[in-house]
């Protein structure tokens, strides 16, 4: 009875936050009704016995996807008002199209029924006595472990396909040269001077770092990779 | 377990890092010598698939059959034929980076799952391999507009036919029990259980995949990705991923969903005859080359759904034997497309091909080979691959698919030879630039492929036989 | 299973209903557009969950957890794209895809 009463509350909820996702003026409301979306649907998840899954949607959903879709609304200086025209336009179709839908989507699951041997098919009964999570580990790494791993490449495409998109080498960025920077000994970059008492230094005897053109801002962070490089090595010679 | 089953796949996606991480470590130029170690890749997975044995793997997520070995051959050829392409294009247009040839081994990747796949899982994580890493490649141009357009456009379209190609796949799921084919085919063997959400998910199931092969009325991402791509990626995206989901399609309509041919086969008939006369229709009208070949490829798809719409072994023969064909004079007519510069920069409009003939008269002969094949004149290849679909689905007596199907092959000769017009008739504007060595010995061969396979069908057909028959078990 | 299997597969029926809703309504906002898509997934994954646990078969809860993991690397690259398109353009307006344009 409690299962049920918390089912209905949770899948109302997710269900205004998905409408509000689609109909929301600013982008960051959608991505904020979005958040409360994955939060009760894991609840959903809860209540049919997927603990695992459930976390893994609060932890990868709210912790990952939906902060970076944050990002990108934040970081893009788009006008959102303008993205609206059409929408009055759009919407009645829209609405059409999605009800004509909802109502076939009833009629087809309304009565929903297995297949005769489906229980006979299931690949992976869920074990007795284990947790949710115990039962998925065992497996995951074992039986589906193909499958992990092209899920693993779908991931690394992912990244490469990320970086090599949006990496821009910009020219005022600096990067550390390990090689340079270890290959650099006292010798050449250290001078000594006999200076005469009272005479000073002669003006050609100090090397300044040339300031290259247009000036960068020191970077703030760089996990010392500026420090002791190649952009130094000239300061004291 | 049978882990060794897997061998290629494994072996190809070592060597995908392998080379990713290699290509980080060498300092100058990585991008010629890792493209190079990829193609090479390519060729030992195909070593590797022909002597690998058959039988299922992974506790029956992972089957490898003819059906799957024929696919996979046809996937990797058409994968470093459109590697090849790239060389020099890319290093022209400022693409030439090491991600891609990484990228293209993972997209072929995923396609070679895709063949393998006998299971819902394995499906799906091999087409979304594949498409992830082609939507990347389609905007790889990433500082044009047209490029990251292109990849914005066949990324939101992709992205939902997944999604309802999954949705599909939860009520198939939902209604079996089971994700793996055999025992989906088990419990679907009587035609009188399925019900009305089995059926709702085969129609998600076939409209994800018709997506993935740009049949009408999934095909609007088309004429625009094909457009705005650069040209060696919709080299790519015209051949191998066509192969990939058309094997995808023919596996999961005849394994798990054979009983219930009944219930798709008009489904498939009607994107056949739609595919079949948009294609030849629409593209009467378009200028740009590229966008031809748009509509030709979904044209093209039309036919070889032919072949499906049959349900028999003769038919899924005639797919096969199409898909051959197809690659080969795609990837011919691609080198040609690519090849047109002037003056070092990129041109692909049809007129710019005026003059061609007498300009670069080999070049205008291999184009001219494609179009007569792919408008289906006797004795090119082209001809032969219609004549396997056409046939069977005459004898399976659907008559009215082979004389659509003869319809608007007639319809489509007339822009096919408008090329070729053009070609030979047309005053030229400025001479084109003389084409690299890499593209004209690729042309050179997929022309010779065009117009001699009549002599030697043999081989192809009987592989294509015995791929076809392992499919009705 | 405490709650019924329909009442999942309707909120299910529901959430890809305004996905879908969603990408008709805004069809200029590309990154609405992408949240509409994580709708449709969220709609699927609740699916093979229900049906998980009212077959008793643990393949269902496997296939959801591949899904989000797709998912998630689906959104990287798409959101990557969106950028890359608005450094390029200035705006994420994406033009209708045109049907037969000449």
């Amino acid at each position: 009875m409690i299962a049920t009463l918390a089912f209905y509350v949770f899948a109302l909820i997710l269900l205004v936050s998905a409408a509000m996702v689609v109909t929301a003026r600013n982008p960051v409301h959608s991505v904020l009704f979005l958040i409360m979306a994955f939060f009760n649907a894991a609840a959903l998840f809860l209540i049919a016995g997927a603990e695992f899954l459930a976390m893994i949607l609060v932890i990868v959903y709210v912790g990952a996807v939906a902060v970076l879709f944050l990002f990108v609304v934040m970081m893009l200086d788009v006008n959102f008002a303008e993205l609206r025209e059409g929408y009055q336009r759009y919407a009645p179709v829209g609405a059409a199209v999605g009800a004509v839908l909802f109502v076939e989507l009833l009629m087809v699951l309304g009565g929903w029924h297995f297949a005769p041997d489906a229980a006979s098919l299931r690949l992976g009964q869920i074990p007795a006595g284990v947790s949710n999570t115990d039962a998925l580990g065992r497996v995951l790494y074992t039986d589906y472990v193909l499958l992990f791993q092209l899920a693993g490449l779908v991931l690394l495409v992912a990244m490469i396909g990320a970086i090599v998109l949006t990496l821009r080498d910009r020219k005022t960025s600096r990067h550390q040269d390990i090689g340079r920077q270890t290959a650099r000994s006292a010798a050449t970059s250290l001078r000594m001077v006999t200076v005469a008492i009272g005479a000073g230094v002669a003006p050609g005897d100090i090397l300044r770092p040339q300031p290259e053109a247009p000036l960068t801002p020191p970077e703030p962070v760089g996990g010392g990779a500026g420090h002791g490089g190649p952009h130094h090595a000239a300061e004291i010679r | 377990m049978n882990w060794t089953a897997a061998i290629p796949e494994i072996f190809l996606a070592l060597s995908g890092l392998a080379i990713l991480m290699l290509g980080v470590f060498v300092r100058r130029e990585p991008t010629f010598l890792c493209s190079m170690l990829a193609v090479g890749a390519l060729l030992l997975t195909a070593v590797l698939v022909l002597g690998g044995s058959d039988g299922a793997a992974y506790g029956g997520q992972f089957v490898v059959d003819p059906f799957s070995s024929f696919v996979k051959l046809l996937v990797l050829a058409a994968a470093a034929l459109a590697l090849v392409l790239s060389l020099d294009y890319n290093r022209r247009e400022g693409l030439a980076r090491l991600e891609y040839p990484v990228l293209m081994l993972f997209a072929t990747l995923g396609m070679l799952v895709m063949a393998s796949a006998s299971n819902l899982m394995t499906l799906y994580l091999g087409l979304e391999l594949q498409s992830l890493a082609i939507y990347v490649l389609a905007a790889f141009a990433r500082d044009t507009l047209r490029s990251s357009e292109a990849g914005l456009k066949y990324f939101v379209l992709g992205a939902l036919a997944s999604g309802l190609l999954l949705y599909g796949i939860s009520l198939v799921y939902g209604f079996t029990g089971g994700v793996g084919f055999a025992g989906m085919a088990q419990a679907l063997a009587d035609p009188v259980h399925a019900s009305p959400g089995l059926i709702a998910g085969i129609v998600f199931i076939v409209a994800g995949l018709a997506f993935k092969i740009s049949a009408v009325p999934f095909h609007m991402w088309t004429p625009d990705v094909y457009e705005g791509a650069p040209s060696p990626v919709t080299a790519f995206l015209a051949t191998a991923p066509k192969v990939a989901a058309m094997a995808l399609l023919l596996r999961v309509m005849v394994t798990p969903f054979g009983h219930l041919l009944g219930s798709w086969q008009l489904l498939i008939e009607l994107v056949s005859i739609a595919s079949m006369v948009l294609g030849a229709l629409a593209a009467i009208g378009q200028t740009n080359i590229k966008r031809l070949m748009a509509y030709s490829s979904i044209g093209h798809m039309g036919y070889a759904l032919i072949g499906l719409a049959c349900g028999t072994p003769e038919g899924i023969r005639g797919v096969l034997v199409y898909l051959v064909i197809y690659v080969f004079m795609n990837a011919g007519t691609f080198a040609c497309i690519i090849a047109m510069r002037r003056r070092g920069l990129a041109v692909e409009k049809i007129a710019d091909l005026g003059g061609l003939g007498r300009s670069d008269p080999g070049l205008a002969l291999a184009m001219a080979v494609f179009m007569f094949s792919m408008a289906g004149i006797p004795p090119m290849s082209g001809f032969f691959g219609k004549l396997y679909v056409f046939l069977p689905a005459v004898q399976s007596g659907l008559w009215t698919l082979a004389v659509i199907g003869v319809l608007t092959s007639v319809v489509g000769a007339y822009y096919y030879l408008r090329v070729v017009k053009v070609m030979y008739f047309d005053p030229g504007v400025e001479e084109l630039d003389a084409p690299p060595a890499s593209l004209s010995v690729l042309a050179t061969g997929t022309a010779l492929f065009t117009t001699l396979f009549f002599v030697f069908p043999g081989p192809f057909i009987g592989a294509a036989q015995a791929a076809a028959r392992v499919l009705f078990g | 299973m405490a709650v019924g299997l329909g009442h999942y597969l309707t909120v299910g029926a529901i959430l890809l209903v305004m996905g879908i809703f969603g990408i008709f309504l805004n069809r200029k906002n590309v990154i609405v557009i992408l949240m509409s898509i994580e709708l449709i997934l969220l709609a699927v994954n609740l699916n093979f969950v229900a049906f998980s646990a009212a077959l008793g078969d643990l393949v269902g809860q496997v296939f959801a957890m591949f899904v989000l993991t797709v998912a998630a690397a689906e959104a990287a690259i798409g959101l990557a794209i969106v950028v890359i398109y608005f450094r390029n353009r200035g705006s994420i307006e994406v033009e209708d895809v045109t049907l037969m344009k000449g």
